[in-house]
């Protein structure tokens, strides 16, 4: 017989729990490792333990040349590899004074706007599968299968992009291609419908968010929290608004906004943010201009000594390339400023005083891809 | 081209900036070529300060970051703010390379991640800091990875002692 003390044994009342919540825990999206503190079912204290994947992608872009840190960039956050694509070739260009032909930049807005619905995609399904709604991942599953399939022509890759270059784009596109992203985006919207009578207005998914993981807007200013999170907290902050880059200013779009900062306003958020890419998309493919794809440049480039900060706004927030040239072939730093980092830090103000269903909720709402957090 | 509101607070900034920091050298950055409105250069001290400033304006701390220069550390601060009229302020900090700056996190607690990120590759201790760990490398890791002098050699023969 095993000595089990006994539930009215004052001490068990007292004690605090320690649960390893991962790192391979299936709603901890990759290897994340939150250690809770727990009084019971409450929170008490949240610790993230990161790193697992870390791949050291700073210390790889100090040993190779400027174009050989290509393939990394789309290697940081893989579910939206393509706009940190854009926005490295963006940096570097910027810091040679390299033009890029407007096809390309249109180019480059659809299929970082194309990445951006999956990537928005995969977060919420993935997010409602965590707190029990198992149906709608399918539909959405099904949904970014188009637009892999779509990002596969003109790309050749399906996750792990390499496809915009210094001065424009690898390829051009071709009149399938845009024809297929018409018909995905008349279909995407149909599914709206179905999306939100199986997710936004099911009951049970209502009493799960409501209220739930507030995110205040001085927390979210404390913390450097950007992208839908922010958003979700009342604040109009969107780097392809407030700093506009490539073509986006010539584009008729919004910048969805809740005031309410807790789980349902990160997904409403995200869900309005990708009838936007829509727009965005059908925008560009309209006016889309002829020419190159391509600019001349040397096949080796020599960027001149100086450092650069350039911010774009990728599927979870800003990002920020800090670079330092010395006037070699080879990178002297490289700093990526991820958005997951500080989105995820947040959890340890955010989560305490919670229960633990709930905190399975609030990092899937905030949508953290971890090897973006590890790089 | 900025704005009538960007010029203002630009100019309200400077001159918060100079007040608090008169060793200081506070610049107007070029936006189009390096991406930043407002330089600020300073040597050992002062992150608090700059720090306090932003924090006063409602700025939000983009990242921390450290480059490895011979002979010195350059600590870079980036502050940016959610609202309208952007405005960038990069704060370069240079330190020995044995020197101790002292932490932000007290203002900002978003820093404690962004230091022990810092300490983690470039084994810089911010003095006073809460929670001064690894963070992405081993607990028990006895190198800093982004430092000049760890790299290629060591690792390359590594890699080869693997491979054989």
């Amino acid at each position: 017989m095993l000595n089990i003390k006994t539930i009215d044994d004052a001490s068990i009342n007292e004690r605090v729990y320690q649960l390893n919540l991962g790192p391979q825990h299936p709603s901890t999206h990759g290897v994340l490792h939150l250690l809770l503190k727990l009084d019971g079912e409450v929170v008490i204290a949240a610790d993230p333990i990161v790193g697992y994947s870390h791949r050291g992608h700073e210390k790889m872009a100090e040993n190779r040349i400027w174009e050989q840190f290509l393939p990394n960039t789309s290697r940081i956050d893989y579910l939206s590899g393509l706009i940190y694509n854009q926005g490295y070739c963006m940096a570097v260009e910027k810091l040679c004074g390299i033009e890029v032909p407007e096809r390309a930049e249109y180019i480059r807005v659809i299929t970082s706007e194309l990445n951006r619905i999956s990537s928005h995609l995969l977060g919420i399904m993935a997010f409602v599968m965590d707190i029990g709604a198992f149906t709608p991942f399918l539909y959405g599953w099904d949904d970014r299968e188009h637009v892999l399939d779509l990002l596969e022509r003109v790309t050749g890759s399906r996750l792990t992009y390499c496809y915009n270059r210094f001065g424009g784009v690898r390829n051009d596109i071709d009149q399938e291609f845009c024809d297929g992203t018409r018909r995905f985006i008349d279909r995407l919207r149909g599914r709206f419908k179905d999306y939100h009578n199986l997710i936004t207005e099911n009951i049970i998914f209502i009493k799960r968010t409501r209220g739930v993981g507030i995110i205040t807007e001085e927390t979210a200013l404390e913390f450097g929290v950007t992208g839908p999170s922010l958003r979700g907290s009342g604040v109009n902050y969107d780097v392809r608004k407030n700093e506009p880059y490539s073509v986006y200013p010539e584009f008729d779009f919004e910048i969805p906004v809740r005031k309410e900062g807790d789980v349902m306003a990160r997904y409403q958020v995200r869900m309005a943010e990708m009838e936007q890419s829509m727009n965005i998309i059908e925008q560009a493919l309209d006016n889309l201009p002829e020419g190159p794809v391509r600019s001349h440049v040397p096949r080796f480039i020599d960027p001149p000594a100086g450092d650069i900060y350039f911010a774009f706004e990728s599927a979870r927030g800003a990002v920020g390339y800090y670079i330092v040239s010395d006037g070699t072939r080879v990178p002297y730093r490289i700093k990526v400023r991820t958005p997951s980092f500080s989105n995820l830090f947040v959890l340890t103000r955010v989560l305490p005083g919670n229960f633990i269903a709930d905190a399975i909720a609030t990092l899937g709402s905030i949508d953290v891809v971890v090897p973006e957090i590890d790089r | 081209m900025p704005t009538e509101g960007q010029k203002k607070l630009l100019e309200e900034l400077k001159n918060s900036l100079t007040r608090a920091l008169p060793e200081g050298r506070i610049t107007s950055g070029d936006y189009a070529r390096t991406g930043c409105h407002l330089e600020v250069r300073l040597s050992d001290v002062g992150m608090r300060r700059v720090a306090a400033v932003m924090k006063d304006k409602r700025f939000h701390l983009e990242t921390i970051t450290a480059v490895d220069f011979p002979g010195s550390f350059e600590l870079i601060y980036l502050y940016s703010t959610y609202y309208d009229d952007i405005c960038r302020v990069i704060a370069h900090i240079q330190i020995l390379k044995d020197a101790s700056p002292h932490t932000v996190s007290a203002i900002y607690p978003g820093a404690i991640w962004l230091e022990r990120e810092i300490y983690d590759f470039f084994g810089i201790r911010f003095l006073d800091h809460p929670d001064l760990r690894r963070i992405l490398n081993p607990d028990n890791a006895d190198y800093f990875p982004l430092l000049k002098t760890f790299g290629k050699t060591k690792l390359t023969e590594e890699i080869d002692d693997i491979l054989c």
